[in-house]
């Protein structure tokens, strides 16, 4: 018999990432109806862009570059967990006015695009970092080990899934109790509606699709370190991503947070017993929920149907 | 909404003159490729890509299902070849047909369980089962050979009666799968516009009206897509021939990415000759701008988001409207003639 324990807590912290990661892409599903197939690689240039704060990037050889490194690590940590993120977010507004020529067609043209966004921006990181794979530097005091009921376990993962719940919180409450959020809400519901009420549609569909990228630029940075840095990781992101907007409901916020994290835990069991198939399990859960609810968990119609 | 406008309104004619004239192109080809300082290899990647596009545009063109998972049946073809080889018999026959026949059950399973879905729907879970058998292939070591690859599959010669021919040489692997190509061409500019092709066509205009007027619409969808999962079978097949070897790669998200590109670009969604325009302005564009620099793929991407955003009609459309203006109707092939 195996202990099971510690696979079930690895999976729960791993649903917490993907939960993250799912956030910004259901946003940006729900109110833009476009599938980002891009989402992966703005997770990607989040994450590129700390690893060049943290490790004083173009700067490095100049004075500059100097006095940079010589700022403790927790504090060029902070700042990276910030100006990548943003980074990102400005990325994603660039892809968003790119997506325009798109809106009021089918919503495979906004894939297509996204698709080949993807390609580029994959492109362009090979370009701008190289092709390696590369580790971000993580401050002590957040990369260590400890032993829990005579098991090593890395702090890291407690902090990132501290983190992932943090965030989730303050999207919640920033779509819940904000007159910014309500609008966002009503545009998933009804964006002629929210024009016709004399709200700068175009700008919305900006902030909205730039704050989705923020938050997939978070994701990023904060689930690299797992996951390892390297120019494909965008592509190898979006998939369980989007796995987890169809099962949970497309557009549906606690939709995809349970989505997340029944893949987590379906991967953390898997692994248990069989590591090399624990990807697998995702796609199962995939067929098994659409199955039975061909919306996912908690979705509803949607003009993505069509 | 764009259309498909090269059907013509009656019953066509089996051979069409743009057919004759990639057919000269195609037997031309062997002596083309070194005149312009390209390789033999780049004529048989092309036949095989066409085909495995044309089978594809079936889908994607004509029914307006978007398939994002279709590397998957190319790879499972190319496995199915290989293992055929290995396990069963060195035959050329035996071969095609295994794969084709491993790719249309796959492809038959997956469409009976993608057939009542629509749209983005459709599409997503396309790419689920996709990467289901991309990961089948990597992991599934002692079949397929995980990440290395399925080596060693060997050419078996053509045999046609008391006819035999070697399809070792580069250049007589390339005419065979032309001839395959020219086959697939003529039979699917048939069914295109056969009574089965046009209620395809319906599907895509407005699959409920499709089902009011009586069409049992999801067989029509299991059907193209069991069909255009065989043909990427049969350029799975070609494709072990020539690399002899199969890989995963194959069967990726990328890959399978990379048909919808060349489709699109070369205006599958408004003719059936895009996927071919596309295919060769695909790798005509990898050789000679990856020539040039090393980062061809995000030139590639850029073109690609800037046709979305812009042309969505591909290359085809281009041509059409440019038809449309002059008098004389250019036939859609010519420039396919240049690309080559």
């Amino acid at each position: 018999m195996i202990d099971l324990l510690p696979h079930i807590i690895n999976g729960l912290t791993l649903g917490l990432l993907f939960a993250l990661i799912a956030l910004g892409f259901t946003l940006i599903v729900g109110v833009m109806e476009v599938i980002n197939l891009a989402h992966g690689s703005l997770f990607a240039l989040g994450a590129y862009f700390a690893l060049t704060v943290i490790g004083g990037g173009w700067f490095a050889g100049t004075p500059f570059g100097a006095w940079w490194l010589s700022l403790p690590l927790g504090l060029r940590y902070v700042l990276a967990l910030a100006i990548g993120p943003a980074l990102a977010g400005l990325a994603g507004m660039l892809l968003e006015l790119c997506l325009r020529p798109t809106y009021g067609k089918p919503p495979l043209y906004g894939l297509l695009l996204t698709f080949g966004a993807a390609l580029v921006v994959e492109e362009l990181i090979r370009l701008v970092w190289g092709t390696g794979e590369q580790n971000l530097a993580l401050p002590q005091s957040i990369n260590s080990a400890f032993l829990l009921n005579g098991m090593i376990f890395s702090s890291y993962r407690f902090f990132a899934a501290g983190f992932s719940i943090a965030a989730i919180a303050a999207v919640w409450l920033f779509l819940e109790r904000t007159s910014t959020g309500a609008v966002i809400k009503a545009g998933a519901h009804d964006s002629e509606m929210v024009r016709a009420l004399g709200y700068d549609l175009a700008k919305l569909r900006l902030l909205v699709f730039g704050f989705g990228a923020g938050l997939a630029g978070l994701a990023g940075v904060v689930m690299v370190p797992i996951w390892g840095l390297r120019p494909h990781v965008g592509v190898d992101i979006v998939i369980p991503a989007f796995l987890i907007i169809v099962i949970g409901g497309v557009g549906s916020f606690w939709g995809a947070v349970i989505a997340a994290l029944l893949v987590g835990l379906a991967m953390g069991i898997t692994g248990a017993y069989a590591a090399a198939w624990a990807t697998m399990s995702m796609y199962l859960l995939l067929i098994a929920v659409l199955g039975f609810r061909s919306r996912g968990l908690l979705g509803r119609k949607s003009a993505l149907e069509n | 909404m764009i259309s498909l406008s090269d059907i013509p309104a009656r019953p066509a004619a089996w051979i069409t003159l743009p057919m004759v004239v990639l057919a000269t192109v195609l037997l031309a080809t062997p002596w083309l490729l070194p005149a312009i300082g390209l390789y033999q290899y780049l004529g048989i990647e092309i036949a095989i890509w066409i085909i495995f596009a044309l089978g594809f545009n079936l889908l994607f063109g004509y029914t307006g299902l978007h398939s994002f998972g279709h590397g998957a049946y190319l790879g499972i073809g190319a496995y199915a070849f290989g293992l055929f080889q290995q396990n069963v018999a060195v035959s050329l026959w035996g071969g095609l047909l295994a794969a084709m026949l491993a790719a249309g059950v796959a492809g038959a399973l997956v469409g009976a369980f993608l057939s009542h879905r629509r749209g983005i729907y459709y599409a997503l879970l396309t790419i689920g089962f996709g990467q289901i058998f991309w990961f089948l292939a990597m992991k599934l070591h002692r079949v397929t050979g995980g990440e290395d690859g399925l080596l060693g599959i060997p050419r078996p010669p053509l045999t046609l009666g008391p006819w035999q021919v070697a399809l070792t040489d580069n250049r007589a692997l390339f005419y065979f799968a032309a001839a395959l190509l020219m086959l697939v061409l003529v039979l699917g500019w048939r069914l295109a516009n056969s009574p089965f092709g046009r209620v395809l066509q319906a599907i895509r205009q407005n699959e409920i009206r499709a089902r009011f007027v009586g069409y049992e619409v999801w067989r029509f969808k299991w059907t193209v897509f069991t069909l255009s999962a065989m043909l990427a079978g049969l350029a799975g097949s070609l494709l072990a021939m020539a690399q002899q070897s199969a890989y995963p790669d194959v069967m990726s998200l990328h890959q399978s990415g990379l048909v919808v590109m060349m489709v699109l670009v070369g205006g599958g969604l408004v003719s059936f000759w895009g996927p071919v325009l596309g295919v060769i302005f695909y790798f005509v564009a990898r050789d000679v701008l990856g020539g040039l620099t090393e980062t061809w793929l995000l030139w590639y991407g850029l073109i690609f988001m800037a046709m979305v955003m812009l042309r969505p009609e591909g290359l085809a459309g281009m041509l059409q409207s440019l038809g449309r203006r002059s008098p004389r109707h250019p036939q859609n092939a010519t420039p396919a003639t240049e690309a080559a």
